[in-house]
């Protein structure tokens, strides 16, 4: 088709993101798209820019102008009359649409750090977030994007959990902590109707984090909540943020909310997650078109609350490293929770270390924005991420806390790339290791002689011994990493670092459990990974993906074979390698 | 005084403001057919939409409420002594027609240059930056040059204008009247109508931070 004002011509996608965004456009956003006076205060407050100065194409204002350009040349008269004389200007190729693609998702984070540096009050994030909305609805997006979205749309969370791996799981969280605290009435509750708390979770926690949740049901058995996990809708989280898709937004919010109205439960509380709070507990709403019935807090808030009223108690002096606090830009500069995980902090930990700047002013931790999920990116965001790092190391702290996943990966992966001494935990985490268990008291017995078996320590040093694994990366790196962790738990490890090697070594050794990189010259992690499962020999192998490269899922679990039993994203630390390994060794 | 100064000092302005009332009018219109998104979660906190709303759209004059004011006082002083500047040379265009007497007072002329003064050399300051800063040359269109020289050349005439004695000659008289006729009818379509929009963009972004308990920024840092 042909512009009317140009005769130049236009794809069908082109002109599709033109008609939508009319669409799209509220008084909101008109504002900020027509308001920009173009002074550059926003350049410096942007950690892309700070790190890439010779490139203005990074500066908010610049970036912002892709969509404002095509908004002033369809939708301002300004624009419409003297196009050139304001900047305006139309988008006719599909390339064209790639080059904003490149912008939208590749060099802003939507981290809104801009918006509250603008004297006009521009959003600037919205605008970005409209225009990677645009883009989604014509199917221009990284890979890992639809990917996710695709997840999330489909199987109701991000990362692809099945419902039995998410319940096994909880099972699994619930035989530790029975074992931990010796009460069979720790475990998780699933389903149960009429709580007064729900509580929901990030798909991270069941895929590399488990033990935020085993921590948060320590928390609320000790406080004596009445509380409960869905066993459907339990996903927190929600893509559309990222995305910009509003549908996907409203549809993954409503899931949630409407299993909270069947279990009847009195509050929704969302674990340590930035862009799942914001999107449940401050955009969902909006996105659903519904007013929500009940009551939705952070559980930041819930466990602050339960050590003011005395339903918990804690020693701080369980967690005596320094440690500092990373504010998420979902939390603390689009949501306003900033001051109650310091308070919380000032109660659990001995040694705290403000950052600078902090609360609505923090940096990003680089990941927001959906950015961990797109790889083709990574080099561009580990650079950007030299601000965050300089951030956390003029600290001084030995362990950043935060209070949302995203920032978990985010921060994990640049405190590797750029070696930092430093651990990232979660608030949960602190709250429950720093719980007073109350000690039972042991009702009175009848001595009698029985025999006393040995005493078991909560982990076994070699609890792998035994057990053959496979690592397969052609990464030396990852290989001297994995089989380091691996052996130090007894087992006995083999590695392979390219494709044929393995399928050989596979089909020779028998292993308990291959680990496969999908990425490597050659035979690739995926041919590797459909030969072992049409080999009968090695058919029913258990495998676990590793892989950098998360949008590749697809590629694996649309093959006509029996899935991997693990899947896990890089970067993996040594905790959530082991983890994983034990849980599909089964090996409680 | 001529005929020619006397158009340009009530007939012309008043066909300019007209017309500039006219196509703001328009321009709100335009606006405010776009209807508003509505917040539909519950407020953080103990924070109203009052509070967000007023801190938002005061935040400028606050320079320490913003990094990108707090890091630079020098620019920010800038924009206090330009816009300080544009008000002078607005209010000078009215009452030189409308209240000429305060004119004639030499400490109300003084007043006006050293205001309308510094902002030209602001103005001048501002273009030297736009065009030096390679970020600023990369956001910028013909229209952000051209309204930033036309007001510096404004405030130029405005501060020669500024002592109102037609019988010494009525040239600055004239190009100060007749340039800020054409800035009545040119600024609806240029960015200078910033002002307009001010009230709008930061209303919203002040009842969403409000809301959210965001706004007002805690001063804690």
């Amino acid at each position: 088709m042909r512009d009317t004002a140009t005769n130049l011509k236009r794809s069908q996608k082109a002109q599709t993101v033109i008609d939508r965004l009319g669409k799209k456009l509220n008084r909101q956003i008109v504002g900020s798209l027509a308001a920009c006076v173009h002074c550059g205060m926003c350049t410096e407050v942007c950690h892309y820019v700070l790190t890439n100065p010779d490139d203005p194409t990074y500066a908010p204002a610049w970036k912002a102008d892709r969509i404002r350009k095509i908004f002033k040349r369809h939708y301002d008269w300004t624009g419409r009359v003297l196009p050139w004389w304001v900047g305006a200007k139309s988008v006719f190729t599909d390339e064209e649409l790639e080059e904003l693609k490149d912008i939208a998702f590749g060099k802003c984070t939507n981290c809104r750090r801009c918006s509250v540096n603008c004297p006009m009050g521009v959003d600037f994030a919205v605008a970005n977030r409209m225009m990677r909305g645009l883009l989604v609805s014509v199917g221009i997006m990284p890979e890992g994007v639809a990917v996710v979205s695709k997840d999330q749309w489909e199987i109701g969370n991000q990362m692809g959990v099945l419902k039995e791996e998410y319940l096994e799981t909880l099972d699994w969280m619930s035989d530790e902590l029975e074992s931990e605290l010796d009460d069979s009435a720790v475990r998780i509750p699933i389903d149960r109707e009429d709580c007064d708390v729900v509580y929901s979770i990030n798909p991270r926690e069941v895929k590399y984090d488990p033990r935020t949740i085993a921590d948060a049901a320590k928390v609320f058995y000790l406080a004596g909540e009445s509380w409960t996990m869905p066993s459907e809708g339990w996903d927190m989280t929600n893509f559309g943020l990222f995305s910009g898709d509003d549908d996907l937004g409203g549809a993954v919010a409503r899931r949630l909310y409407e299993k909270v109205v069947e279990l009847r439960g009195k509050k929704l509380v969302i674990s340590e997650c930035g862009h799942g709070y914001r999107s449940t507990r401050c955009e969902g709403p909006n996105w659903a078109g519904m007013d929500v019935p009940f009551e939705m807090e952070s559980s930041v808030i819930t466990m602050l609350r339960y050590i003011h009223e005395g339903c918990i108690k804690v020693d701080k002096t369980r967690n005596d490293i320094p440690v500092t606090f990373h504010d998420s830009c979902n939390n603390a500069r689009s949501c306003g929770l900033f001051d109650e995980p310091r308070e919380l902090l000032s109660l659990v930990v001995t040694d705290f270390r403000e950052m600078y700047p902090n609360r609505a002013e923090n940096y990003c931790c680089t990941g927001g924005g959906g950015a961990m999920s797109m790889s083709e990116y990574t080099p561009r965001r580990l650079k950007s991420a030299k601000i965050k790092a300089d951030q956390l190391a003029a600290t001084g702290a030995k362990i950043v806390v935060t209070s949302c996943h995203n920032c978990v990966d985010g921060l994990t992966d640049l405190i590797r790339h750029y070696k930092l001494n430093m651990k990232v935990t979660q608030l949960v985490n602190l709250v429950a290791n720093a719980a007073i268990v109350p000690v039972k008291v042991p009702p009175v017995i009848v001595p009698v002689e029985i025999e006393i078996p040995p005493v078991m320590p909560a982990i076994p040093p070699e609890r792998l011994k035994g057990y053959k694994i496979l690592v397969v990366d052609d990464e030396p790196d990852i290989l001297t990493f994995f089989s380091a962790a691996l052996e130090d738990n007894g087992a006995e490890v083999l590695t392979a670092a390219d494709g044929d090697s393995a399928i050989e070594l596979a089909g020779r050794v028998k292993p308990d459990l291959v680990t496969l990189d999908l990425s490597m010259p050659g035979t690739d992690g995926g041919k590797v990974f459909e030969a072992l499962r049409l080999n009968p020999e090695t058919a029913d192998m258990r495998i676990c993906i590793i892989t950098g490269r998360p949008e590749l899922r697809r590629l694996i679990y649309d093959r006509q074979v029996q899935p991997p039993e693990g899947f896990l994203d890089k970067p993996v630390n040594e905790d959530t390698l082991l983890l994983n390994v034990r849980k599909i060794l089964n090996i409680n | 005084m001529s005929e020619t100064l006397h158009f340009a000092e009530h007939r012309l302005q008043e066909m300019a403001l007209v017309f500039m009332a006219v196509v703001y009018i328009l321009r709100v219109r335009w606006l405010m057919k776009f209807k508003a998104g509505r917040d539909r979660q519950a407020p953080t906190g103990n924070s109203t939409l009052r509070r967000g709303i007023l801190y938002s759209w005061f935040i400028i004059a606050r320079p320490g409420a913003m990094e990108s004011t707090r890091a630079k006082p020098f620019l920010y002083a800038q924009f206090v002594i330009f816009h300080l500047g544009v008000t002078a040379a607005i209010l000078m265009s009215f009452i030189i027609p409308y209240a000429s007497g305060l004119m004639s007072r030499p400490a109300a002329t003084v007043i006006f240059q050293v205001f309308i003064g510094a902002a030209f050399i602001v103005a001048v300051m501002r273009i030297v930056r736009r065009a030096g800063n390679k970020y600023l040359r990369a956001i910028s269109t013909p229209d952000d040059y051209f309204s930033l020289g036309l007001l510096a050349v404004w405030f130029l005439f405005a501060f020669l204008a500024a002592s109102n004695q037609p019988q010494r000659g009525e040239t600055f008289l004239l190009i100060y009247f007749y340039m800020t006729a054409f800035f009545l009818v040119y600024v609806p379509f240029s960015k200078i109508s910033h002002y307009l929009y001010y009230p709008f963009t930061r209303f919203y972004f002040g009842r969403t931070m409000g809301h959210r308990g965001v706004y007002p920024m805690s001063a804690r840092k």
